[in-house]
């Protein structure tokens, strides 16, 4: 009991101060999670025509790993942002996104628990905190395990095109998320992931290139 | 106490100790009216904690734990409960700012909002920024810093983060402003659904609310909760329930419990002990005589506790009403045993006549087993006056204050008001007859009762390691379903496991605040490298002075950062151009001073700073810094943490509070072996025979033994008030056998007023006598025991059977009547 007052109420006061206080200065932790979230849906795993064909394929994937190059275009800005880096999956609830150039800066979602690295600087903060984040990530385990269900609870979705060449189209139902993704598009060719563009409501766009590695076999 | 060897009561003797008795009686009144009443916490935790728990305990007494709230919300229909949870929650939310009983109301809506003051604390931190972000220093404003600053910043553009910096690049593109915020992001949240703070499975909104009113002010908590519900009440849909927990609902709810069950333990124990009273002398007088011992007894033991302690906690009140069955067995034995001669010489001897008054008889042959029980059970609560939990030692005083003067009252004041004990008969007789006989053949189970001991003490030495609790929670007033309650709530709210707290101490604030600064590029350190997840410091918007000026110093001029800039920008996707607020803007905080504890004041920041950094009694200050997810050991955590000059200690929140505990367990275990020696010691200087000690002992003993198995066989595991409640079974006990030892000497020693025929009429009443005190101490401690307060029913549920043992045991071992022996009484 006595434990109880000290470690809980003090680290739940604390908590709710600062979650508070954090979220309300205009850069958010949201904001920080939302990046690396929206990184880790660009997981290497090869998107099939027909969600739950893929699913089925995906299913029996344990693991993968990418290369990526990003380019953001920035309203106001003189120049696109250009970035790249690699990306890896663990089934079932493991993510990393390592971004090596311009900056070395790392993000690690193992289940409920998210490690940001920036400027040798390490943040670690929970993930269902912020719903936001979490529908990115059923989005992704959605996406990825084929489980449509879970997918279509957070987003409206669209198929186009065919087995060879097809395009996903993912706009979040909720308000929340909507307010800061307007929408997805996720590009294959075959089983291989090819490209993913954001579009976030204020008007900017980032678009991301992908290579697998592992289903590739490319060395690295 | 030596007893008078004049015969004759005068008048004026009468009028004077009548006086002197009304006359203390009064002054013990005054000083009760006078003494505050408390039924918070505080009497459970040490007096004497080491460094280290002292800072636990002052912010269990006075810190914002004493006044935080844990509110859940359960309930709702299905698909819909959950919104159905968030609109009450957001509801109750702002009832409860609007009310006035809260400093804090959190629930994790509407954030960014200007609710609660955070927006102008967003804006205050941004207008600060240079002197609060840990990133400010001579290097961040070369071109090569500024470059670094602005290419980690643009790294976020083009994302959902990048959106909420975007409006601020101009102003801030080296974001310091991300670095302020990003040091603000907890290591563990609660989670957000439908905008609210939810359960990590989302069948709860949970809500975060500070009572603005000091911890120690109850009226103001209750005040406070009932808000709460009031405000519930008014907004929440049908269906929803209302969970509340932490330490004001613990304070006011243990009050409201305790007040309300020490009245009716008293009015119980009153009641019963009357009854029982009845049964025994059919008598009104006698009736209202017995319980003036017990009367005067409770007035002085609050009394005492009051001048000694300057309060009296409640649960020593609740226990005071299991005293009375103690301090009414006095009375009882005086009632009863001053009674027999007056009959015996016949109908010619008037009660109060100075020929052969029944009370001296009572003085000569029942006063010094009755004053060397006195002692005895004295000698017991001594021990525990001692006890270093504040809570114990007041049950200590109160009961030696109380039975001495129960004692004193029967002596000197019942002899006034009844010379010749009570006439009434009642069922006494038949008591006595029921009491002769099961004493004559209680001896038969004398063999079997002495292997069960054997066989207890066995089995309690097998198990010992088993037998005691290791935790406070023993001592605690707080039930074990709130306390569930109270758990489920904090793991919703904070999901951290364990707590441990980094304390830094300095003679001021500044130089604590160095300090801390220290103790957190360490900690930095350790979160860098993986081994702790994060934690909190009042260093993060209350740098120390020092810190601030060196950042403001590393401002540079206008042009030296122009041409900073320049360079830094040169190709870059942002041009130099744009960002003239941001030259204009360090400019300005040049001039600024460095933030102060004052400036804080009356901000949202204030409770934060409150918590965090703390004034002690003896004016030096101590920095709380919590610890999230640590998963080095505490040792190596103390090895990178703590100099021996640097004023930081790490405290492991659970362990240590299992330390103190076992420390005074360790304790009292100590003190209550001392207790029972005194005991044992008392009754040898008494008897003066090993052969009489040991008779005596041994019941004791068994009784203690097969108490203890008992509970052992019931899975119940001991704590301090078991123990408490042992010693109490020892010096109940030891009088029992005492008056068996007594009644087992030879008939003429010590009753020169009897003749031989008496002998069995004097037995078999003191018999009927004994019999009568046991039942009142065992249904006084067995209402105690089914008493909802854990520490009440503790002691209780060890003294009734244990108090019954021993009677049992006492006349099952005692001696064979013999009438000739070698020993004899020399007092």
């Amino acid at each position: 009991m006595l434990t109880g007052l000290l470690s809980g109420l003090l680290s739940g006061l604390l908590t709710g101060l600062l979650s508070r206080l954090a979220s309300g200065l205009s850069v958010g932790r949201a904001g920080l999670l939302f990046c690396a979230l929206w990184a880790a849906l660009w997981s290497p795993a090869a998107w099939a025509f027909d969600l739950k064909e893929l699913g089925a394929l995906l299913g029996q994937q344990r693991n993968a790993e990418a290369r990526f190059t990003e380019e953001r275009f920035v309203s106001g800005l003189d120049q696109p942002l250009r970035s790249s880096g690699t990306l890896s999956f663990t089934a079932p609830d493991r993510f990393a996104r390592q971004t090596l150039e311009p900056r070395a800066e790392s993000m690690l979602v193992e289940g409920n628990n998210v490690t940001l690295k920036r400027g040798g600087r390490t943040r670690q903060m929970t993930l269902d905190a912020v719903p936001e984040a979490t529908a990115l990530l059923e989005a992704l385990r959605g996406t990825l395990s084929g489980d449509l269900a879970l997918l279509q609870k957070s987003y409206q979705t669209r198929l186009l095109g065919n087995a060879t060449r097809w395009r996903l189209t993912l706009t979040p139902l909720a308000q929340r998320l909507g307010t800061q993704v307007k929408q997805l598009e996720i590009e294959g060719q075959g089983p291989n992931l090819k490209s993913v563009e954001v579009q976030l409501a204020g008007g900017d766009r980032s678009v991301m290139t992908i290579e697998p590695l592992a289903s590739t076999g490319t060395p690295r | 106490v030596i007893a008078p060897r004049s015969p004759a009561i005068t008048a004026g003797h009468r009028a004077t100790v009548l006086t002197v008795w009304l006359a203390l009686l009064a002054l013990a009144a005054v000083v009760i009216w006078r003494t505050p009443f408390v039924a918070d916490l505080s009497a459970f935790l040490p007096a004497k904690p080491d460094a280290r728990q002292q800072v636990l305990i002052e912010q269990l007494q006075s810190g914002v734990a004493a006044r935080t709230l844990l509110i859940g919300i359960d309930g709702g229909d299905g698909e819909k409960g959950g919104e159905q949870r968030a609109a009450a929650s957001r509801a109750l939310a702002t009832a409860l700012r609007a009310s006035g009983h809260f400093e804090q109301v959190q629930n994790g809506g509407d954030l960014g909002s200007a609710e609660g003051g955070f927006a102008a604390v967003g804006t205050w931190l941004f207008d600060h920024r240079y002197q609060l972000s840990p990133a400010v220093d001579a290097t961040r404003f070369t071109a090569a810093g500024l470059r670094d600053g602005i290419a980690e910043t643009l790294s976020l553009l083009g994302t959902p983060a990048g959106n909420a910096i975007k409006p601020l690049l101009e102003r801030d593109p080296t974001g310091e402003t991300q670095r302020i915020a990003e040091a603000l992001i907890p290591a563990s949240a609660p989670r957000t659904e439908n905008g609210v703070w939810v359960s990590r499975q989302g069948q709860r909104a949970v809500l975060l609310a500070n009572v603005a009113a000091a911890g120690a002010d109850l009226d103001g908590q209750a005040a406070a909760l009932a808000a709460v519900r009031k405000a519930f009440a008014e907004v929440a849909a049908s269906g929803l329930v209302l969970r509340m927990s932490g330490a004001p609902v613990f304070s006011v709810d243990s009050r409201a419990q305790i007040e309300s069950e020490v009245k009716f333990l008293a009015l119980a124990g009153t009641l019963l002990m009357s009854t029982l009273l009845w049964l025994a002398f059919a008598s009104l007088p006698a009736l209202g005589v017995a319980l003036l011992p017990v009367a005067t007894g409770v007035l002085a033991g609050i009394a005492a506790v009051g001048l000694g302690f300057g309060s009296v906690h409640g649960v020593t009140l609740g226990f005071g009403s299991a005293l009375i069955g103690e301090a009414v067995d006095y009375a009882i034995y005086y009632l009863i045993q001053a009674q027999r001669p007056a009959q015996a010489a016949g109908a010619g001897v008037q009660p109060g006549q100075p020929a052969a008054p029944g009370w001296q008889h009572w003085l000569r042959s029942s006063w010094p087993t009755v004053r060397l029980g006195l002692f005895t059970s004295v000698c017991g609560f001594v021990a525990l006056a001692f006890s270093g939990f504040p809570g114990l030692a007041q049950l200590g005083v109160f009961s030696c204050a109380g039975l001495i003067a129960a004692a004193l009252a029967t002596r000197f004041v019942l002899p006034l008001l009844m010379p010749n004990g009570a006439r009434g008969q009642g069922t006494r007789r038949r008591l006595g007859a029921v009491a002769g006989a099961a004493v004559a053949w209680l001896p038969r189970l004398r063999r079997p009762l002495q292997a069960l001991g054997v066989v207890a003490v066995l089995a309690l030495l097998w198990r010992h390691d088993t037998l005691w609790q290791s935790d406070l929670a023993s001592l605690s007033p707080i039930s074990a379903e709130a306390l569930a309650l109270d758990e489920s709530l904090r793991a919703d709210l904070t999901s951290s496991e364990g707590g441990a707290l980094v304390v830094v101490q300095g003679p001021d604030v500044q130089g604590t605040l160095q300090r801390v600064e220290a103790t957190a590029s360490v900690l930095d350190g350790l979160v860098n490298r993986g081994v702790l997840a994060g934690y909190n410091s009042v260093t993060r918007w209350l740098p120390s002075e020092a810190t601030q000026r060196q950042r403001i110093n590393s401002l540079p001029e206008a042009e030296a950062l122009r041409s900073a800039l320049a360079q830094a920008t040169a190709g870059g996707p942002l041009p130099a151009s744009r960002l003239a607020p941001f030259l204009a803007d360090v400019q300005a905080a040049r001039q600024f001073a460095p933030v102060t504890q004052q400036d804080l004041q009356g901000t949202a920041l204030a409770p934060l700073v409150e918590a965090l950094l703390l004034e002690r009694k003896d004016g030096s200050w101590a920095a709380l810094l919590p610890l999230q997810g640590v998963t080095l050991s505490t040792t190596e955590l103390r090895q990178a943490l703590e100099r021996p000059d640097n004023g930081v200690m790490l405290i492991d929140i659970k362990p240590e509070l299992d330390r103190l505990y076992s420390r005074y367990l360790g304790e009292a275990q100590a003190q209550t072996l001392l207790g029972a020696l005194g005991v044992v010691v008392l009754m040898a200087l008494w008897l003066r025979s090993w052969r009489r000690l040991l008779a005596v002992c041994q019941p004791l003993v068994l009784a203690v033994a097969l108490t203890l198995a008992g509970l052992a066989l019931l899975q119940v595991q001991l704590s301090i008030l078991h123990l408490v409640g042992l010693l109490l079974v020892v010096a109940v006990g030891s009088n029992y056998a005492l008056f068996f030892d007594m009644l087992h000497q030879p008939a003429a020693e010590g009753r020169a007023g009897g003749g031989a025929g008496d002998a069995d009429i004097s037995r078999l009443d003191t018999l009927a006598s004994l019999l009568l005190a046991n039942l009142t101490t065992v249904l006084s401690f067995g209402l105690i025991a089914l008493s909802t307060i854990p520490a009440l029913s503790a002691i209780g549920r060890v003294v009734a059977p244990g108090a019954l043992l021993a009677l049992l045991l006492a006349a099952a071992l005692a001696r064979p009547h013999v009438s000739t022996t070698g020993v004899s009484r020399t007092s």
